[in-house]
């Protein structure tokens, strides 16, 4: 199979069966609690259907192999909620960029 | 929501954690607020969603299957119908998924894997473990499970054949151990507590 014909064959998130020899990382650790909110979002856009299962594994796969290798599972769910939810059009980003300096201030986060 | 943020820290988390909320946290805060603003979100659905998220844990697996090794019909019924089957236990599958059971037995052993993402039958085992999301995982469980199951200490007789279930995003499975030997006079209590969320996923088998 040729270089491109391999990319056109498997989608960036499809990992079954490619070259991987690294050990599993074997650990358990309980969520933080932003990421089970995340979780609880995701889900509940699902039951809105505003943003369904398939639509956020999409926009994930979208983040692209570079980038995703790089973000956690948790950053990885909120960039593809963030990104479905503008293609929408049911958030703009003048509204996301206003509120999370709003947020940062909040907590006292410095941009 | 929780206007608390001042996270324990644990010394076997695999990634830092600051005390003040980080870019992604923020991202996360900043749409739910927008979405309960525009009305397109309850102010408690997250919450209550949360509250739906915790009350399910592998203790709920165990029971189906403490229970489909003392009932044969209810067995059959349950690798039948994993939905229906569940449901009779009271289990609602909240994500409205569907539900598969898939049997160990003396030649056939099972795993479960999501290829392509993180589908896990949350319902009946809650949130899955990091490892089950890794690339690592998800990459070679399907190309070479002996050497995977081997990383959990699990050796895989030779001649029993192991099969792979991928999981998808609208169905998902959950491995039925072999009961193991010396139960013979257990109560299905106590059967419940020998079953772990390894072995329904099927990275482990059971031992009295």
């Amino acid at each position: 199979m040729s270089d491109t014909e391999y990319f056109i064959k498997h989608l960036p998130n499809d990992l079954g069966g490619t070259t991987c020899n690294d050990k599993i990382t074997i650990t358990e650790r309980a969520l933080y609690p932003w990421e089970k909110r995340c979780h609880a979002l995701l889900d509940v856009l699902d039951y809105h259907k505003i943003v369904n299962t398939e639509e956020k594994r999409r926009a994930t796969e979208n983040i692209g192999p570079d980038l995703a290798g790089k973000l956690s599972y948790y950053e990885k769910w909120i960039i593809a909620a963030s990104n479905c939810l503008l293609q929408k059009g049911i958030l703009h980003p003048d509204e996301i960029a206003r509120k999370t300096k709003e947020v940062g201030e909040r907590y006292q986060v410095v941009a | 929501m929780s206007k608390k943020h001042h996270h324990p820290h644990d010394a076997h988390a695999a990634i830092t954690h600051d005390e003040k909320p980080g870019f992604y946290e923020i991202l996360e805060i900043s749409i739910r607020e927008l979405l309960v603003e525009k009305g397109l979100l309850g102010p408690a659905e997250i919450r209550e969603q949360i509250e739906v998220l915790d009350s399910r844990s592998p203790a709920l697996g165990s029971m189906l299957v403490a229970r489909a090794w003392l009932d044969p019909a209810f067995k059959q019924r349950l690798l039948d119908n994993g939905v229906a089957a569940a449901k009779e236990m009271g289990i609602d599958m909240y994500d409205d998924t569907d539900f598969s059971v898939v049997e160990n037995t003396e030649t056939v052993h099972h795993v479960i894997v999501c290829t392509l993402c993180s589908c896990y039958p949350r319902p009946v085992l809650g949130l899955p473990p990091d490892w089950y999301k890794s690339k690592e995982y998800r990459s070679r469980t399907v190309k070479e499970p002996r050497a995977v199951l081997e990383e959990f200490g699990t050796i895989i007789p030779a001649h029993v054949d192991i099969v792979v279930k991928d999981s998808t995003a609208n169905l998902r499975y959950m491995v039925l151990p072999l009961r193991p030997a010396g139960t013979e006079n257990y109560t299905e209590s106590q059967l419940a507590a020998l079953v772990t969320r390894d072995a329904m996923i099927g990275v482990k088998v059971l031992r009295a």
